[in-house]
């Protein structure tokens, strides 16, 4: 019984605080230890991810340093297989190249070529045999591709859960506020985006941002984003209109009318405040989900573009690697992966905890 | 009080692990018919139908091998590939100079019994052969392989405008050109000499079909093929499973052993253990299409399967190092079939776009600058792990026409090359951000347009960006479903794009005919239209199979280098990995399937599967 | 009730028309090109006219919507334009080995999400509790595709535990043989979710006062959990449910794809690679009104568990 007790004790009611709800919650979270270390784990992740966007980490990852799957430094030694030069064809090389002078309409400019040629000094990279976690197929440093990932990957999860919050909450107040006509046409769009197989609804937008030419600026990392954002904001939005709906005929807000606040200023300035860590913890939710929805498009190919790289791409590449003994592709991006969900989910919990006292 | 409620949960727990142990524990039991000899394999991917006529995919066409007959077909072991007669008496020689052929096809050859047929039994005639071909340009059946009787036979094409005018597919009006001159014999007439045309009949879906199997299962034609084969289709859930028996009232085939080469163990072995025998003596095959890399391997090394064709590049260092089996391998007994596949892998550039397109010497010169510039021995060695071989022309090794001598430098990988000539045209950085700018000054940015969710695609795309960087070009790669990437090569709406082609028939001019200016929206993607190309392509098709023709071959393959339409890519190299119970196993090139000239040990099979 | 029901079924039309107009307009404007997935690799402009004259792609945009609807309100979608099977064939045979993987799965998903979440519910606060909801958050937070990946090779091929892939006709066979690799990954990666949420559930309704006044008359823990606690909690744990219903007709395209399942998720995949109109135009109406069925069911329901909710 006591143990039950004792988590209940820190809740206090909410209105009796002289302190602002954030600064509460602030306070909360700083007495809860699985919180605490989630955020400083999710803070190293941003501090990494600043790192590699500013260049100071990571910034050679698409730089091919070692070997075709070169071993980790920890297991160096072991037979590489995927390094072993193959044999090129005998012959080959021994047979004279056929002439093209007569037809060519370069042949004029034939020795002017040659001589610039000379002039260019090509210059070859030793490629090491291991790395320090490995090196993928191309020879590039795992570690230093999950970094970069990283950065691809949270930047993906945090913009388009932005995105998606911003229009679920957009959209949830409208609806919940404002009811009615607007509210049904809300709900008619609602049900018609809940009605559509999520993959169905994916594979249409890509294609959308694919095939457009009107979209031919914003492909690569914003596509993505814009995908998972215009498409993951359902859940958002039932939640906020909700809330909207419950507070729309509160008091507070009732007082608000009185002395003429418009609806505008009801909806964003009074009661969007009172509901914005709904919205918080909707966005930390998101950012999980979309890191890990941004693999599955990975998975369909639809990904981040080939000079980018994400956890979802690498691991993507690794689907085939698990079976010929090359893990650390896979490990490398799983385990960075799930370490930054895991801090994120729980920082999102405690956060949940901290601004809404009454669950527990 | 408080001690037992604590425990329950602990209770529950254990009662999951029971359950979860008890599902785990069920076996992975595989149903094995004792008495016939099944064979079960995967294919790469989904099948569509096997209405001979309507189908272009390999794996469906591959299918029609064993349930129809080709007039002719390819010595089962003869390399270079050679035509014999299958269901015919001869292979026709193009009479009245390369305009004329003529098959007779053997009496005594029946269809397989279907309720279609009423219990009798019904012989093929040469009238099925006439109502095949004019099932290809029937446009009810929109057949991907109408363009082989397109433009070709005298009255084909006025019979189908008159169709099309009328409203009405007519099959019982004569066509001047496909004549069937008694009931076993039809001949064909061309409009022009063309020494491919006899190919045509070798094809596994240019075969004789039954007209009232097809109008009486007009409504799906796709699922109820009815053929003179060695096998029936017994089973079929779409893209899932085919299921193929032994056709009872199969007339049988045998080994031919003439053409084989003494020196190759897989023929040895193939007349060991077919020899004479009555062919075929798979009882069942069970076919199942398996998309993901790791399902179809694995599956294979558990044994569900006898053998893997067409092995993943990536898994094969492992099981092939330094070209040898591992010993892994070796102690599973396993062998592998190495097959030089017909068919090249190329980077076409599109020759209307104003940027990579053109004939000035300022374009070609860019053009070729881009094919320099591309490292393919790194596309050799990572994307396809080092199994394939570089193209040297279009025509790929085994191929009529492939010729072994012909290199050039200017598809020889040499980035100072590619730097120089860009330097020369006037192709450098103007605006001081890092990159190359147009010679207009105007910025310089390729699109290379690639298929969405195929891993190799990516990984070329990766490729060709990290390549022309390194020369300083920008490249932007851009992943699009199937459906748009066609579309955009159709109509010309790219810049560069990576395409593979595998041979219809084993002639050099089925790969040439890419690049020929008519064929513009038609097969030539790279829109290329050379006169002089074009004139050497046509010459080429009025002449047989000679060193003359050979050297306009040889010429075409030049003009190619030099106007460089396409980066040459690969000729991909198959590992065929193969459980020891099956016997005198051999892959032919043109041909899909090898279960007409197959065997297994059944109690090695038993003894192998249980393992 | 009946008055309600019947609305909500009118209401379903616009909903309907808003999914067909979305779809249509989505797949109409930058779909490729069917017939030329169709035509093959040689072909030429009239053979590719004739393919869109049979397809009824080259109608303008108006006419082939108006085909559309009376297409939906005859149930007849005509033939895959890939594999001229008909289009109801298709859902007909598919969606079975769909809901072979996913009926089991949200059955042991609720019933052990439940049974765990009541356990740490009353241990709430303890070790025990902190350490699986710990378990779970990891577990979560691992992608489904290393998880098929990896559990592939390990407990298909290295410990040959589970086939590595593969279907059969038989019912038996497939949910004994085939279905519980998938079905166990697939519970694996719901569970945790779930059970967080279930929960919460629990803890939401354990504070409450009727919780307080049953324990004040003296009852075992066990029974205020069991008796009242459970049952109040299984309201929201029902609604969440619900709302999971309409997924299970989907199913999981992965899973499909790599054990080799001819399900409707792969199908999906398959006919939106191949620009398969007829086929994406029919599994999206009829899982749209399997949607709105199934969340019309659940809010009926709903009303039968709990007497104090009011439909409007």
């Amino acid at each position: 019984m006591s143990a039950v007790l004792t988590s209940n004790t820190t809740a206090a009611p909410i209105h009796q605080a002289s302190p602002g709800l954030w600064t509460l919650a602030w306070r909360r979270l700083k007495r809860d230890k699985v919180g605490m270390i989630s955020l400083v784990v999710v803070a190293f992740f941003l501090l990494m991810i600043v790192g590699s966007y500013t260049g100071l980490i990571a910034r050679n990852w698409s730089k091919e340093v070692g070997v075709s799957y070169a071993n980790p430094s920890f297991l160096a030694g072991a037979v590489n297989l995927e390094a072993a030069k193959t044999e090129s064809r005998e012959g080959a090389a021994k047979i004279p190249y056929v002439d093209l002078s007569d037809i060519d309409p370069l042949a004029p400019r034939y020795k002017e070529w040659e001589e610039r040629t000379a002039k260019i000094k090509v210059t070859e990279t030793p490629r090491s045999e291991t790395l320090l976690f490995g090196g993928d197929k191309w020879g590039r440093d795992v570690l230093q591709k999950a970094i970069k990932g990283a950065q691809t990957s949270i930047f993906v999860g945090l913009f388009a859960a932005l995105i998606a919050t911003i229009i679920g909450t957009t959209l949830g107040a409208l609806s919940g506020y404002l009811g009615g006509r607007v509210g049904d046409l809300m709900e008619w769009f609602y049900n018609v985006f809940s009605s559509i197989p999520y993959i169905l609804l994916i594979l249409a937008f890509a294609a959308v941002f694919a095939s457009s030419p009107a979209m031919a600026d914003f492909r690569g990392v914003p596509m993505v984003i814009a995908i998972l954002g215009l498409t993951g904001w359902t859940g958002i939005y039932r939640l906020i209109r909700a809330e909207f709906i419950k507070h729309g005929s509160r008091e507070y807000v009732k007082a608000a009318e009185a002395i003429g606040a418009s609806h505008g200023r009801r909806m964003f300035v009074h009661i969007l405040p009172n509901v914005s860590h709904v919205c918080l913890v909707q966005l930390s939710q998101h950012v999980v989900q979309f890191i890990k929805a941004e693999v599955i498009l990975s998975y369909l190919g639809l990904g981040v573009p080939v000079d980018a790289v994400s956890w979802g791409t690498m691991l993507a590449e690794a689907q085939s690697e698990l079976v010929i003994g090359k893990w650390w592709q896979l490990a490398a991006a799983g385990i960075s992966m799930a370490i930054l969900v895991t801090a994120f989910s729980m920082l999102t919990d405690s956060l949940r905890d901290a601004l809404d006292p009454k669950i527990k | 009080m408080r001690w037992q409620v604590r425990k329950s949960p602990h209770d529950w727990v254990t009662l999951l692990f029971a359950i979860f142990a008890l599902l785990a524990l069920q076996p992975a039991t595989l149903a094995h018919a004792a008495e016939k000899k099944t064979l079960k394999i995967a294919f790469r991917a989904a099948e569509t139908g096997f209405d001979p006529q309507k189908i272009e995919d390999r794996y469906s066409v591959g299918i029609c091998e064993n349930i129809f007959d080709s007039l002719i077909t390819y010595d089962w072991l003869a390399r270079p590939v050679k035509l014999v007669p299958q269901i015919v008496e001869a292979v026709p020689t193009g009479e009245e100079g390369g305009t004329r052929f003529t098959f007779r096809i053997r009496p005594g050859i029946y269809f397989a019994d279907d309720p279609i047929f009423k219990g009798k039994r019904r012989e093929l005639v040469a009238r099925d052969m006439e109502y095949a071909i004019k099932r290809f340009r029937d446009p009810a059946n929109r057949s991907p392989y109408s363009w082989l009787f397109e433009d070709r036979v005298v009255g084909l094409d006025e019979f189908v405008a008159a169709a099309k005018k009328s409203g009405k597919y007519d099959y019982d009006v004569p066509v001047a050109g496909l004549k069937v001159i008694d009931k076993y014999t039809i001949s064909f007439k061309l409009k022009e000499p063309d020494y491919t045309f006899i190919y045509f009949f070798a094809m596994p879906n240019v075969v004789p079909v039954a007209r009232e199997a097809i109008e009486g299962y007009a409504s799906d034609t796709m699922g109820h093929p009815v053929g003179t084969g060695p096998y029936v289709l017994k089973e079929w859930v779409r893209r899932s499973k085919i299921v193929l028996e032994k056709n009872p009232d199969y007339r049988g085939h045998v080994l031919n052993a003439q053409y084989a080469d003494p020196a190759d163990p897989w023929d040895q072995e193939a007349i060991k253990y077919l020899g004479r025998k009555t062919l075929p003596l798979i009882d069942r095959i069970e076919i199942s299409p398996i998309e993901e890399e790791q399902p179809r391997f694995l599956a294979f090394m558990n044994r569900e399967h006898e053998y893997i064709e067409e092995t993943p590049f990536a898994f094969v260092p492992q099981l092939l190092p330094n070209g040898k089996l591992s010993p892994e391998m070796q102690k599973r007994n396993m062998r592998v079939f190495r097959e030089e596949a017909p068919e090249t892998t190329w980077d076409v550039f599109n020759l209307d776009d104003t940027v990579v397109g053109g004939y000035q010497s300022q374009n070609i010169g860019f053009r070729r600058a881009l094919v320099l510039a591309h490292d393919r021995e790194q596309e050799i060695a990572i994307v396809r792990r080092g199994q394939a071989l570089a193209a040297q022309s279009p025509v790929p090794p085994g191929i009529i026409g492939f010729d072994p001598t012909f290199h050039a430098i200017e598809q020889e990988y040499n980035p100072a090359r590619a730097k120089a000539l860009l330097d020369m045209f006037g192709y450098i950085d103007k605006d001081g951000d890092g990159w190359r700018d147009l010679p207009s000054g105007a910025p310089l940015k390729l699109t290379y347009k690639y298929r969405a969710n195929e891993e190799s695609a990516r990984q070329q795309a990766e490729l060709w960006a990290k390549c022309l960087a390194d020369v300083g070009i920008r490249m932007e790669a851009i992943a699009v479903q199937f459906a748009d990437l066609l579309k955009d090569r159709k109509v010309g709406k790219y810049q560069m794009s990576g395409i593979a082609w595998t041979a219809d028939y084993p002639d050099a001019q089925n790969f040439l005919q890419l690049l020929y200016g008519p064929n513009t929206n038609i097969s030539n993607d790279a829109r290329f239209k050379l006169p002089e190309y074009d004139r050497l392509y046509t010459q080429a098709l009025k002449i047989p199979d000679s060193p003359e023709r050979d050297q306009l071959y040889r010429e075409m393959n030049r003009i190619i280098i030099v106007y460089a339409p396409w980066r040459l890519g690969v000729h991909r190299i198959f590992n065929h990995f193969i459980n020891q119970w099956v016997l005198g196993y051999k892959k032919h090139p043109i041909l899909f399937t090898s279960f007409k000239y197959l065997d297994i040990d059944a109690a090695a099979q038993k003894a192998g599967m249980q393992q | 009730m009946g008055a309600y029901i019947v609305r909500r079924l009118w209401q379903m039309i616009p909903t309907l028309l808003g999914v067909v107009l979305l779809i249509f307009f989505l797949f109409n404007w930058v779909g490729g090109d069917p017939a030329l997935v169709l035509a093959g690799k040689i072909t030429n402009a009239e053979q590719i006219e004739n393919i869109r004259k049979q397809l009824g792609v080259d109608q303008p945009y108006w006419y082939q919507l108006w085909v559309f609807i009376k297409q939906i309100v005859t149930f007849d979608f005509g033939r895959s334009w890939a594999t001229n099977e008909a289009v109801s064939n298709i859902l007909i045979t598919r969606v079975g080995p769909t809901l072979t993987i996913m009926i089991p799965v949200l059955l042991l998903e609720t019933i052990i999400g439940v049974i765990l979440a009541i356990g740490v519910a009353y241990v709430r606060g303890t070790l025990t509790d902190r350490i699986t909801m710990m378990i779970c958050t990891v577990a979560m937070s691992i992608s489904f595709l290393v998880y098929i990946i990896v559990a592939q090779y390990i407990f298909g091929f290295q410990l040959g535990w589970f086939p590595v892939q593969g279907w059969s006709d038989s019912f038996t066979k497939n949910i004994v043989t085939y279905a519980p690799l998938p079905i166990l990954l697939a519970v694996f990666v719901s569970l945790a979710p779930s059970l967080r949420l279930y929960r919460s559930f629990f803890l939401d309704e354990v504070n409450q006062d009727y919780v307080r006044t049953a324990r004040a008359k003296g009852l075992s823990e066990k029974t205020v959990m069991m008796k009242h606690v459970l049952r109040n909690a299984m309201i929201p744990i029902l609604t969440n449910v619900g709302i999971s219903l309409p997924g299970i007709f989907v199913g999981s395209f992965l899973l499909e794809t790599f054990f080799s399942i001819p399900g409707l998720g792969r199908e999906i995949l398959t006919a939106v690679n191949r620009s398969d109109f007829p086929v994406i135009k029919a599994a999206t109406v009829y899982l749209a009104v399997v949607t709105m069925v199934v969340n019309l069911a659940v809010d009926v329901l709903y009303k039968a568990v709990d007497p104090r909710v009011v439909l409007k």
